[in-house]
């Protein structure tokens, strides 16, 4: 059968709103897919042409009869939900179309310990459904492959399939992680930060730019730390804290 | 708690799988206030769409166990995402479902064509059918109609590949199975249908 990675770079020329209309179908295939879904992250004129053809398609789910699941899935779901003794547990932003920036109101949530529910969270839907994207738009996959001396990593930060997004060499010996970005483009007009969430919640490690960035990781910093990157305005969060949608993470993994 | 607004086994004359400007609104305030953490408001929604996004699933994942693990993921993507819903684009219940075909086809897609799903044995014809049947509300009326007749002015086939595809994620290779055609004939007839279908939607409406 055809329709394998082949047909990405076999059709280069493709129109874009065609491949939008067959994202929305669902005809792509599973490397075009994942390519699409990356774009829709960062390519607002991709969600744009995404969510006119949802609406020009929208009509057809009408047809398409009511069946009532099992009771266990309702539920399996409230168990799921990281409802937390201490309060709100705020949902966070996030086109599920794309990784479109939200506004958010900050009076609703604390983004430290909400970055923190928000990670947690996304480890409950990827633990429960396999390998189910962190963002409808984008498969997180991390592959990590130690080198030969201890503390030092390297993580791929990928948007599916083989296109790899981040890469991100660490050491957590000198406290440094080298961050080399292939093919993330942050939305116009924002830009990507990177964050590492510890213990004590996120801290700001830098943009993510167009080369590859040094970037010194916080004292203390553990390798079973979450790297990840939100969309935040020009020059990144004015907070310190990250304000805009998350739009990957990638786990460290201690050796 | 009220009824869900699609019940099990409901008929189209008496439950509209459509829904009304009421329902729309009560659908918006449900999502506003599960952007805000409020499990219950989750439940609620759950209660009042399941069913639709069940039947949605399942037509793309047949097998039922895994569609209801599809539709415990769709579920929490929308505890995710419903802070960021915007009224302005589209129906709650279009956006809701949206979440849950695209979930069902990623996860038909990681799988691989070969290892899933049957031939494909229905008919984009009765889609077309059941599309036109008069069940929506006045609001959705113009658009789905506009649907129907510009999918109606396809060559037969082209529009069952889109509709087969929309309604039962079936696959390219699927699709050429069915046709018996190669699979990048499959993919020219849904470019060229889809290009049509664009303009014909945009002279319509």
């Amino acid at each position: 059968m055809t329709g394998g990675p082949g047909d990405l770079t076999a059709d280069p020329g493709s129109d874009p709103d065609l491949r939008a209309a067959e994202y929305v179908l669902g005809t792509l295939d599973r490397e075009e897919r994942a390519a699409m879904a990356l774009a829709l992250a960062t390519d607002t004129a991709a969600v744009a042409r995404v969510q006119a053809w949802e609406r020009r398609f929208s009509p057809l789910l009408g047809a398409i009869p009511p069946v009532m699941p099992s009771p266990r899935v309702r539920a399996a779901l409230l168990r799921a939900l990281p409802v937390g003794p201490g309060g709100s547990t705020a949902p966070q932003g996030g086109n599920p179309l794309a990784g479109d920036p939200v506004t958010q109101d900050p009076r609703l949530r604390d983004p430290l310990a909400h970055l923190r529910r928000q990670v947690r969270r996304w480890r409950i839907a990827t633990a429960g459904a396999g390998l189910l994207a962190a963002g409808l738009a984008l498969f997180v996959a991390v592959g990590l492959r130690p080198e030969p001396e201890g503390g030092r990593y390297l993580a791929v930060v990928q948007g599916g399939g083989a296109l790899p997004a981040l890469i991100v060499r660490v050491d957590t010996r000198t406290g440094t992680a080298q961050v080399r970005p292939v093919g993330a483009e942050a939305p116009a007009g924002r830009s990507l930060e990177l964050w590492y969430v510890g213990a004590e919640g996120p801290k700001p490690l830098g943009l993510v730019g167009g080369g590859a960035t040094r970037v010194t990781l916080p004292q203390g910093a553990a390798p079973d730390g979450v790297l990840a990157v939100s969309v935040e305005p020009p020059g990144g969060s004015p907070s310190g804290q990250p304000t805009g949608p998350v739009v990957y993470t990638g786990k460290l993994i201690a050796e | 708690m009220a009824g869900p607004i699609f019940a099990a086994g409901a008929t189209q004359d008496r439950v509209p799988p459509g829904l009304h400007g009421a329902d729309d609104a009560r659908l918006r305030r449900l999502l506003f206030e599960i952007g805000r953490g409020e499990a219950a408001a989750l439940a609620e929604l759950y209660d009042l769409t399941s069913p639709k996004l069940f039947g949605v699933i399942l037509r793309i994942q047949r097998d039922r166990s895994l569609a209801e693990d599809v539709l415990q993921d769709a579920y929490l993507r929308i505890w995710q995402a419903a802070g960021s819903y915007d009224p302005e684009a589209g129906r709650p219940l279009a956006w809701l479902c949206t979440i849950a075909r695209n979930r069902a086809i990623d996860g038909l897609r990681r799988k691989g064509a070969a290892e899933v799903q049957g031939p494909v044995r229905d008919d984009g014809e009765d889609w077309v059918a059941r599309l036109m049947d008069p069940h929506d509300d006045a609001a959705a009326f113009l658009d789905r109609d506009a649907l129907g007749a510009c999918l109606g002015r396809l060559e037969p086939a082209h529009r069952d590949c889109v509709v087969l595809a929309y309604c039962e994620g079936r696959s390219r290779d699927e699709l050429a199975e069915r046709y018996d055609r190669p699979v990048n004939t499959i993919k020219t007839w849904l470019h060229r249908a889809l290009a049509s279908l664009k303009t014909c939607l945009e002279a319509v409406t």
